[in-house]
């Protein structure tokens, strides 16, 4: 499957994966026209800063055995067979959250706005130029790769 | 090999579901008493009115004949020879297995409180078909009483809500929800149920209800002397497992189905995951379990480690809480207790010596997934250094090379 592979050491925290996430899942808006104060602006990607580490991103791994999957009570989330990715229904969702309790790496947060979803890396509907974060990135910190399972 | 599952629930479907994606040519049949698959976690949204039968299915329409699994539904298994290798069911039908996962969850358990047992308007909350019937009540009654204000109690009392009725819920303890919450986090729920018209009796027991000549129950008698007028009852005084079926088999109980870490029973060839085996009563760890057992049942070794079960999530009214582990530890337990709130926000730390035994985080839960992992592996934080309120996943990062997953540096 394909996996976002993250180089930390490259990653210089300009955020523009988080932009670029926010802007991916606001219909038509680009980088800049997006509207980073929308109640819906959400990043599904986070960097963290560590003094002694630096700069540590953390995206969603659609994980080999995905925690998150085991945790759904409604059917909202299931690891697609085909591709690998996580792929989560908003309309099967009962926002009862037990996947953002069970994800070991913290990932998955409800919205903000509403509280009745869960904001989560769809893998920008597996597009075929790939996730809008990898391409948002300067530093080539994340990288797409095929990975054997 | 013919594998037969005895429910279909969590642990069931995933176990079925593993086994055939691993090994399609495997036959399974599944027998459950139900004729619907559904979630017990979203009954409240059905009863609600919000969705539903279907809505609260949590697996594809087609998911039997795409799978190729057998489904006897509206079945009840009455009896279990493990010499003979079958079950037996309520319609007489016999159905041999090679392996068997027992994975009949738990049923709800009415006290014995004079006259709550016989009252014909009193309900559990546990099925669909609980549900159902109390839909039907909904339509008439005009004052519901929750006996029991747990996770499910709570659930039901939104829906009754939800459909206009009065709503009074009963607790014995203190607080609502206090397996899961400590006492500010609860009175945040409990005002939320009030101002959405609910009354709350705490630290109060139920002493006897008063039944009608037709069977009803309709005042509940309480030990401090009150009565509370009721149309309908929903009783959430807990589970118990339910394996009443195997009874005579020689299959090793205590209170719930005794297995080992493959989750294999003491008989040959048969495992239990799920609700009926005492271990964990939550949908994860039901989950995990009924994937365990269909690999250990395919002739695989994998053993089921993640016993740990105190946790859960709490979304009403939009208020979301987060809760693991020991939130409410005693004076003696020595624990330093740490607090940061604002005016969306209640957090809550437990920790002993470096090793953090409980969270409550309420309001903002985004990202709050390591936290279980910190509590079940008992990771010590003292080095770290740092306010606990700022930890992340970032202060334990590290990454599989060859894979890009992430794995913790401790």
């Amino acid at each position: 499957m394909k996996r976002i592979i993250i180089d930390r050491e490259k990653c210089d925290g300009c955020l523009n994966c988080n932009i670029a996430c926010i802007s991916a899942h606001e219909e038509g808006s680009n980088f800049y026209t997006v509207n980073l104060q929308s109640p819906d602006a959400e990043t599904r990607n986070f960097i963290k800063f560590d003094v002694g580490k630096g700069y540590l991103p953390i995206f969603c791994r659609h994980c080999d055995e995905p925690e998150c999957v085991l945790s759904c009570m409604s059917g909202a989330l299931e690891k697609d067979p085909v591709s690998g990715h996580v792929q989560y229904d908003e309309n099967k969702c009962a926002a009862c959250y037990m996947c953002v309790m069970n994800c070991p790496f913290g990932v998955l947060k409800p919205d903000k706005k509403n509280r009745t979803k869960v904001i989560k890396c769809d893998f920008c509907d597996d597009k075929p130029d790939g996730p809008s974060c990898v391409k948002a990135c300067p530093k080539q910190a994340i990288v797409v790769k095929e990975v054997n399972l | 090999m013919k594998i037969v599952i005895i429910g279909a629930s969590a642990a069931g479907i995933s176990a079925a579901k593993t086994i055939k994606v691993s090994e399609p040519e495997t036959e399974v049949v599944i027998i459950s008493k139900e004729d619907s698959v559904h979630s017990r976690c979203m009954l409240h949204k059905f009863l609600g009115h919000q969705r539903d039968a279907k809505g609260i299915s949590f697996i594809a329409d087609d998911f039997f004949e795409t799978a190729g699994i057998t489904w006897l539904n509206n079945t009840t298994v009455i009896s279990l020879d493990p010499d003979k290798k079958t079950v037996t069911t309520h319609d007489n039908q016999t159905i041999s297995y090679d392996k068997l996962l027992i994975a009949t969850g738990a049923a709800y358990f009415i006290p014995p409180i004079p006259g709550l047992r016989e009252s014909k308007n009193v309900y559990g909350f546990r099925d669909l078909n609980d549900a159902k019937l109390l839909d039907r009540e909904c339509q008439t009654a005009k004052n519901a009483v929750v006996i029991g204000a747990g996770l499910v109690g709570m659930d039901a009392a939104v829906a009754l809500l939800e459909r206009g009725l009065n709503v009074t819920v009963i607790e014995m303890t203190k607080d609502v929800m206090s397996l899961q919450l400590d006492h500010q986090a609860a009175r945040a729920y409990q005002q939320l149920f009030e101002e959405a018209g609910a009354e709350f009796i705490l630290e109060d027991k139920v002493v006897s209800v008063d039944v009608n000549d037709v069977g009803r129950g309709t005042t509940i008698h309480l030990a401090s002397g009150k009565a509370v007028p009721a149309d309908v009852i929903v009783i959430a005084a807990g589970v118990r497992p339910a394996f009443n079926f195997t009874q005579g088999s020689g299959i090793k109980t205590n209170h719930a189905i005794l297995v080992g870490d493959d989750l294999k029973t003491n008989l040959k060839d048969i495992y239990a995951a799920g609700d009926v085996t005492g271990i964990a009563g939550i949908w994860p760890n039901a989950m995990k379990q009924g994937r365990v057992a269909a690999i250990n049942m395919l002739g695989e070794k994998l053993l089921y480690e993640d016993r740990y079960a105190l946790k859960n999530t709490v979304n009403f009214y939009g208020l979301t809480t987060l809760s693991l582990g020991n939130i409410n530890p005693e004076p003696e337990e020595n624990c330093e207790i740490l607090i940061r709130e604002d005016r969306h926000n209640y957090q809550k730390v437990v920790l002993k010596n470096g090793i953090v035994l409980g969270v409550i985080m309420q309001g903002d839960i985004g990202g709050t997934g390591f936290w279980q992992y910190l509590i079940k592996n008992k990771i010590d934080i003292s080095g770290k250094n740092k306010d606990v309120f700022s930890l992340s996943f970032a202060d334990f990062y590290d990454l599989d090379q060859q894979t890009g997953e992430y794995k913790y540096a401790v």
